[in-house]
């Protein structure tokens, strides 16, 4: 044990130690849908906080599913595995990668550093994009290889005909690709740029394509918690862009919306759908992160306020012209699960009960206590609308006792059978859900 | 005999270093101040960098007073002033916390508050003199 856990422990001790006297919030399922239950804010000494430690698999170990289906491990071994895409030839990418370095602005961010150890979030990422294919049908990788290198924090990730975009935290950048090629040197030519540095708080830039394949959509995350780095800072930030392949052209096409790390197109209506990771520190029990359709033009209140017009103090100047546009999202997933994965299904390949509707990864963040999300759910929809409350699909991402993470949800894609394919950073691990043999 | 200033005028070490600490700890009140008027996100930095060096400072400060008690270059405590510094220190403390804040509550109200509250106390510290203990009297034969 190094001298600087030592420390770190015992600092988060005595941070726990002083909120311990917090009686327990609603329990998540008062959350879901489209009314979640709202307490009034709250102002902390120190917001609620459970930092669980970060233990990785150990052999054997796997996590757990819904009966009828069987998980196991496609590869692992990866460097901070963050997203997940099957390629048409049954090809699966994975983009390792982590955030860019980052400067300490005031004494809480030391603090950081040290939370972000504990609970695996810290890992160097590869900045590189492996590719893994199953040679022999047999459910492991056979063949790994560096399909892309030297990536500037990569996340989402689409291809579309012969061209493959990547989302790195600074740019779209296109690479062409050929169907099999398992490896691309030439560097990737930049479409569009996006807000990065020198701050650059949430650096995971999101992607997908429209149905039409003409314009592509990328989700940029705000650049603070609740602009403590200045309302200057936010510019062109929290938004949902987009962006025309033909030319790079960029236009905004929603806002306020703070962390949109997840986004597809609702196979029977052709419409964009967005997972959002909302504000945190005024209690574990705001603000719901969600799920939700995204209306072109729509301001969904970041960061003057949320789920519709509900204000938040801490931002000011407030801005009651943009209040009052601001419209609340479709679907709370409940307080601080961290949404970082979002895939329709695509019908019942995996259990009758999955054919209709989108998978969620909920990574889980150290914001609330109880701990919420290290899971990944299941949206049921119906007619295009979510139609009931999320299911648990893969659990035991934390240890019994939530005192330990093994794993942590983050990109999900569906491969050429219908399998559920899930990256998951502090486990480096890609899982593969399939149904079990009958 | 007329007294020079030598090298055997006794010196505490606690006071200038309480001093310092006071020095920040009242500078907070002017950051949160600017703050609260221009609304500008970097003087609440300021605020909360000024409440962190006065607290290094004022621990500082305690070790100095601990080294000066167990030298015995102090006499007695002055309850007054100790108590004083103590209550500014622990409410800076608190301070520290609020101020850790994201955004304007960091501040407001409660923020800018404890700043008044610390920055009006050790103004008094400060007027009555920031040696919490005075210096020993010398009395003959003593050596140190």
């Amino acid at each position: 044990m190094t001298y600087r856990t030592i420390v770190g422990g015992c600092g988060l001790a005595a941070l726990m130690a002083l909120t311990a006297c917090d009686k327990a919030p609603a329990p998540p399922e008062t959350q879901y849908g489209a009314n979640p239950l709202l307490p009034q804010p709250r102002q902390y000494l120190l917001p609620p906080m459970e930092v669980p430690l970060a233990v990785g698999w150990q052999q054997g170990e796997t996590p757990g599913v819904l009966p009828g289906l069987q998980i196991h491990a496609l590869a692992s071994g990866f460097a901070h595995p963050r997203m997940v895409y099957a390629l048409p030839n049954g090809d699966v990418l994975v983009v390792e990668s982590n955030g860019p370095p980052t400067q300490a602005y005031r004494p809480k961010d030391y603090i950081a550093p040290v939370v972000k150890n504990r609970a695996g979030a810290a890992a160097k990422g590869g900045n590189r994009i492996t590719l893994l294919r199953d040679a022999g049908g047999d459910g492991k990788a056979g063949l790994r290889t560096t399909f892309i290198d030297k990536l500037n924090s990569p996340f989402g990730i689409v291809l579309v005909g012969d061209t493959l975009y990547v989302a790195d935290t600074d740019a779209i950048l296109q690479f062409h690709y050929n169907p099999g090629q398992t490896h691309i040197a030439e560097p990737g030519v930049r479409l569009t740029e996006l807000p990065a540095g020198p701050i650059d708080h949430h650096w995971t830039k999101s992607l997908t394509v429209s149905p039409d394949s003409s314009k592509l959509y990328v989700g940029v995350g705000s650049n603070s918690n609740i602009t403590e780095n200045g309302i200057a800072a936010e510019e062109g930030r929290a938004a949902i862009y987009e962006v025309d392949r033909a030319t790079g052209a960029k236009r905004l096409y929603a806002s306020g919306t703070r962390n949109p790390t997840g986004l597809a197109f609702e196979p029977h209506t052709h419409q964009l759908w967005s997972i959002v990771n909302e504000r945190d520190e005024i209690g574990p029990n705001l603000v719901p992160d969600y799920l939700t359709s995204v209306k072109q033009g729509a301001f969904y209140g970041w960061p003057y306020s949320y789920w519709g017009k509900h204000i938040d103090v801490r931002v000011q100047p407030q801005r009651p012209d943009l209040v009052a546009t601001a419209i609340a999202p479709d679907y709370a997933l409940s307080s601080h699960v961290a949404p970082l994965g979002l895939m329709f299904s695509a019908g019942a390949g995996l259990l009758p009960d999955l054919a209709d509707g989108a998978f969620v990864s909920e990574h889980g963040s150290w914001d609330r206590s109880p701990l919420n999300g290290y899971k990944v759910v299941f949206v049921p929809f119906a007619n295009g609308r979510p139609s009931g409350p999320p299911r648990d699909v893969v659990t035991g991402f934390l240890a019994p006792g939530n005192k330990t993470v093994r794993g942590r949800p983050v990109g999900l894609a569906l491969d050429r059978t219908g399998a559920l394919l899930i990256a998951d950073d502090v486990g480096n691990v890609v899982w593969r859900v399939t149904p079990s043999p009958r | 005999m007329p007294q020079t200033l030598s090298a055997r005028a006794p010196r505490l070490i606690h006071p200038p270093i309480v001093a310092a600490s006071a020095a920040l700890l009242i500078g907070t009140l002017v950051t949160d101040v600017c703050y609260v008027r221009t609304l500008l996100f970097q003087w609440n930095n300021f605020s909360i960098w000024l409440i962190t060096g006065g607290l290094l400072l004022a621990a500082a400060a305690g070790l100095g007073l601990i080294c000066d008690l167990l030298f015995h270059r102090g006499g007695p405590i002055s309850p007054a002033r100790f108590a004083l510094v103590a209550v500014a220190a622990l409410l800076s403390l608190v301070n520290a916390f609020v101020h850790s804040r994201d955004a304007y509550t960091a501040v407001m109200p409660q923020g800018i508050a404890l700043s008044a509250l610390v920055a009006l106390i050790l103004l008094v510290v400060v007027w009555l003199g920031c040696n919490i203990t005075p210096v020993r009297e010398h009395t003959k034969g003593d050596r140190s």
